[in-house]
């Protein structure tokens, strides 16, 4: 009567998460493979050079690592909030809040010696962030209304915002009528680390994993887990849901400002439309990749960000967008698919499902 | 019994149905008469729902035969079914919110070109034929509940049911719409058409029904009873059945105590749609003394009981454990104040499903556990292994989920970890629902032994025998209120059966 089915498993594999996702990557790469070869491309040396420019040098490390600070702290930021059962879909227009608030300050103080601008600025794109997350929080948690269409639309609003600015009162005057605004001052450049990366991989990385083991041993990250798992039992033992969401909401915004922060003084050095550049929405991928755990965040996020350099580098030798673009998509689906098998397994149509269900109504 | 020249719509002969653990029906049987309201009563766990979903095509028989106008059928899916004419109104609408009433009506049914005026004019047409107050063209989120049965009610006529089994139809509803039901299905039984009532309520039985099956541990041990000769008394005793030797009544040793573990006084409890679910009630709980409270499902038990907890808000009353006033507190503030709580959800309410053991073990008492901001996990882990040990826990590993683990075994826990913050009051609603023997007797081992040590427990269930065997004092509910307070050494069962059922009656003590 009823197909095979998905069922949740009643433990996890140990390192099935790991495991899962290198088979998904094989079985994405031998379909990848095919793609290539049917186009005309070695698939040899294509993933070669995707892994050469990635992960084959200390350019390709850095590129990767840079990559991976938005990819990350978005990912973080979809992650804290689902792992209470909600979804921030506005990390994208909480990224480019972020960029503002932290633009902001620099036009506010652009003579600001670098050690006390660069905290400034990121402390300035957290709260712009949290500020774009503020209205999500405040209806979600006091009317009840769905966050997934807050802050969706508010992606919206915040591409709005940076286009009036870069096209009116921030555009830069000799900017060649460009849509942009001015350079940031130099000393707001993060310092670099090596090559390419700067120390926004470090901040990053603090914050990534500092999260993952606050919410993995707190009390808060306990409060977190039981109204993820029953809002019901939340309220049983006085957790407030009220207080919990909120805070949670807003805390994936400024994290996801965070990002927005560093991408501006680390990489793109002044506001342009794109300075989001799509990591909001690969964030989703990289929490959901993650299981929506905070400690699963930033190794997916370091995987992700070299898929990404590789798919952009093997585009310079020739291999057309369309199917770099392809191969990414892959890689990704066939992690994410196999990811799905670490928490669920396929099931048998069987009578005894039902009957349980019965033998306690 | 039966009067031989009516037609049979529908023959349930001899129906057996078995899951792993559970017979639900044992050979029962059911004769419809064609035109006729049937009444189909038993307590819970009687296997009325099972035995509906064997003729609505939900699940095949083991053995047993399904007959309607006397031709034997084979449902394999409830489609079958429903193109056989058997239509079935769950307790729970399938209805879409955002659909109109009669989008919802034609759904999956509707020819294949159509308007939408020309589709809520003969779905208007319909509705008028039987009595149905509806109007077609209005969205279902904005229908009261009464309105909402209608439209199931609608759907399965649109798709010409001959036989509309009705699952508890009036639990949802207010007493003047209950009374409208009667009239509709009075209509459709003129119209020819049978119907199956599925009631635990004696005066709906014999206001709306013109006969009544009663059903009791899956079999039929009443059948096709002319509603007439019903009587309360009667009918709980076919219900309930004789009294069967009590396994372990409670021997009482000391009396009870003076003092009082908890008391609740005029509590009033109103449901979102302003209905009173709780109303007026009193109930005092006394050091070591154990107070049931029996009741058919859904007659305020759960809002009670989570209006003591704190879950629920009510509208009215005062609830003081050990002599302290709680009703202002937080549900974790009672909770301190020494009010224990198993709920009657376990997993979801009680228990948080995807955590695992040792995270559940720590629900109540983590601030405790924790050094700052952190949660000390050496503490949680030696937390729960001692309620493991000393509740006996059979648990393959302390950090598998929850979900992994059987039912006796959740509650073990449950029960253990809330009273391992030796409260004066244990509030315990349905604890032994669903467990195996050992696990029954493990619980209510747990609760006796809590009594004799000094806690005042107050024990819903909707095991009579339980309550029988456990309690002190037996107070029955019934629609919101306390309407019998009954001695367990007295009482008859068939004396509390008729409160359950609603029945006036004089208290036996």
């Amino acid at each position: 009567m009823f197909g095979i089915r998905l069922a949740r498993r009643e433990r996890r594999i140990p390192g099935g998460q790991t495991l899962a996702i290198a088979l998904g990557l094989v079985i994405a790469l031998i379909l990848g493979a095919l793609l290539l070869a049917f186009t005309g491309h070695s698939p040899v040396e294509v993933y070669a050079e995707m892994f050469d420019s990635a992960l084959g040098s200390r350019r390709g490390w850095s590129a990767t690592l840079t990559r991976a600070v938005p990819l990350g702290l978005a990912g973080l930021a979809v992650a804290v909030a689902g792992s209470m059962g909600m979804w921030n879909i506005g990390a994208e227009g909480q990224i480019i809040a972020g960029a503002i608030g932290a633009a902001w300050v620099a036009r506010l103080g652009p003579d600001l010696p670098g050690f006390a601008l660069i905290p400034l600025m990121l402390i300035g794109s957290v709260i712009g962030g949290g500020f774009l997350a503020l209205g999500p929080a405040w209806a979600r948690s006091r009317l009840g209304v769905n966050e997934i269409i807050t802050t969706l639309m508010l992606n919206e609003v915040a591409i709005r915002i940076v286009r009036f600015l870069v096209n009116g009162p921030w555009k830069d005057p000799e900017g060649n009528n460009f849509p942009v605004a001015p350079e940031l001052p130099d000393q707001a450049a993060l310092p670099i680390l090596f090559e390419r990366a700067h120390i926004g991989i470090i901040i990053a990385a603090v914050v990534v994993i500092g999260f993952g083991i606050w919410s993995a041993r707190s009390k808060w990250g306990y409060e977190l887990r039981i109204a993820g798992s029953s809002a019901q039992a939340a309220e049983y033992v006085g957790i407030s849901l009220r207080t919990k969401v909120f805070t949670v909401l807003l805390l994936s915004g400024a994290i996801a400002g965070l990002a927005g922060g560093i991408e501006l003084t680390g990489n793109s050095a002044r506001i342009v439309e794109g300075v989001a550049n799509g990591f909001g929405f690969a964030g989703i991928i990289v929490a959901a990749l993650a299981l929506m755990r905070p400690s699963g965040v930033a190794a997916v996020a370091v995987a992700f960000g070299a898929v990404q350099i590789g798919g952009e580098a093997i585009q310079t030798t020739g291999v057309p967008p369309s199917i770099s673009n392809v191969l990414q998509a892959l890689i990704l689906f066939g992690a994410l698919t196999a990811a799905v098998f670490t928490e669920y397994r396929f099931v048998r149509p069987s009578r005894s499902n039902a009957s349980v269900e019965v033998a306690t109504a | 019994m039966t009067n031989i020249s009516a037609p049979l719509a529908v023959e349930l002969d001899g129906i057996w149905k078995r899951f792993p653990g559970v017979i639900a029906n044992a050979g029962a049987t059911l004769r419809v008469k064609a035109g006729s309201v049937h009444a189909v009563l038993g307590e819970n766990g009687a296997g009325k729902t099972t035995l509906m979903n064997v003729l609505a095509g939900v699940y095949q028989p083991d053995e047993g035969r399904v007959v309607l106008d006397g031709v034997e059928q084979r449902f394999a899916r409830p489609a079958d079914a429903i193109a056989a004419g058997v239509g079935m109104v769950h307790q729970e609408f399938r209805l879409i919110p955002t659909f109109t009433v009669s989008e919802n009506v034609v759904l999956g049914s509707a020819p294949r070109v159509v308007t939408k005026s020309a589709i809520e004019s003969s779905v208007g047409e319909l509705a008028e034929k039987f009595g149905l107050d509806t109007e077609p063209s209005r969205e279902v989120w904005q229908l009261s509940m009464g309105e909402r049965q209608r439209v199931e009610i609608l759907k399965a006529l649109w798709r010409d049911a001959r036989v509309l089994i009705l699952d508890e139809p009036t639990a949802v509803l207010t007493p003047a719409e209950a009374e409208e039901l009667g009239r509709i299905t009075a209509s459709m039984a003129a119209d020819g058409r049978s119907i199956i009532f599925i009631s635990h309520k004696l005066d709906e039985v014999t206001a709306f029904c013109d006969e009544a099956t009663v059903l009791r541990g899956g079999a039929t041990v009443a059948e096709s009873l002319p509603v007439e000769s019903l009587t309360a008394a009667g009918l709980a005793e076919l219900m309930v059945g004789e009294a069967t030797e009590v396994s372990q009544r409670r021997v009482r040793i000391n009396p009870v105590s003076e003092t009082l573990a908890l008391e609740v006084t005029g509590l009033k409890v109103s449901d979102i749609h302003g209905r009173s679910v709780v109303d007026d009630v009193h109930i005092s709980v006394a050091e070591g003394e154990i107070v049931g409270i029996a009741g058919v499902a859904g007659n305020g038990q759960r809002p009670l009981a989570d209006a003591i907890a704190g879950l629920e808000s009510a509208q009215a009353g005062t609830i003081s454990v050990a002599n302290t006033d709680i009703s202002a507190l937080a549900p974790s503030a009672r909770s301190q104040a020494g009010l224990a709580y198993v709920p009657e959800d376990r997993i979801g309410v009680g228990l948080a499903p995807r955590m695992n053991v040792v995270e559940n073990a720590m629900m109540r008492s983590y601030r405790s556990l924790s050094s700052g901001p952190f949660i000390d996990r050496q503490a949680a882990q030696s937390h729960a292994e001692e309620l493991v040990d000393s509740y006996n826990v059979k648990v393959g590993q302390m950090h598998a989920p929850m979900a992994a683990l059987s039912g006796g075994n959740l509650q073990r826990l449950l029960v253990g970890r809330e009273l391992a913050a030796e409260p004066s009051v244990l509030l315990a609603a349905q604890p032994t629902r669903g467990l195996d023997v050992q696990g029954v007797a493990a619980i209510q081992r747990i609760l006796l032994d809590q009594a004799e040590n000094g806690v005042g427990i107050l024990l819903i269930s909707e095991d009579l025998e339980e309550l029988f065997a456990l309690s002190d004092l037996l107070l029955v509910m019934h629609e919101g209120a306390v309407v019998g307070e009954f001695d367990p050494d007295v009482a008859t069962r068939a004396e509390v059966g008729a409160a359950m059922a609603g029945a006036t009656h004089e208290a036996a003590n």
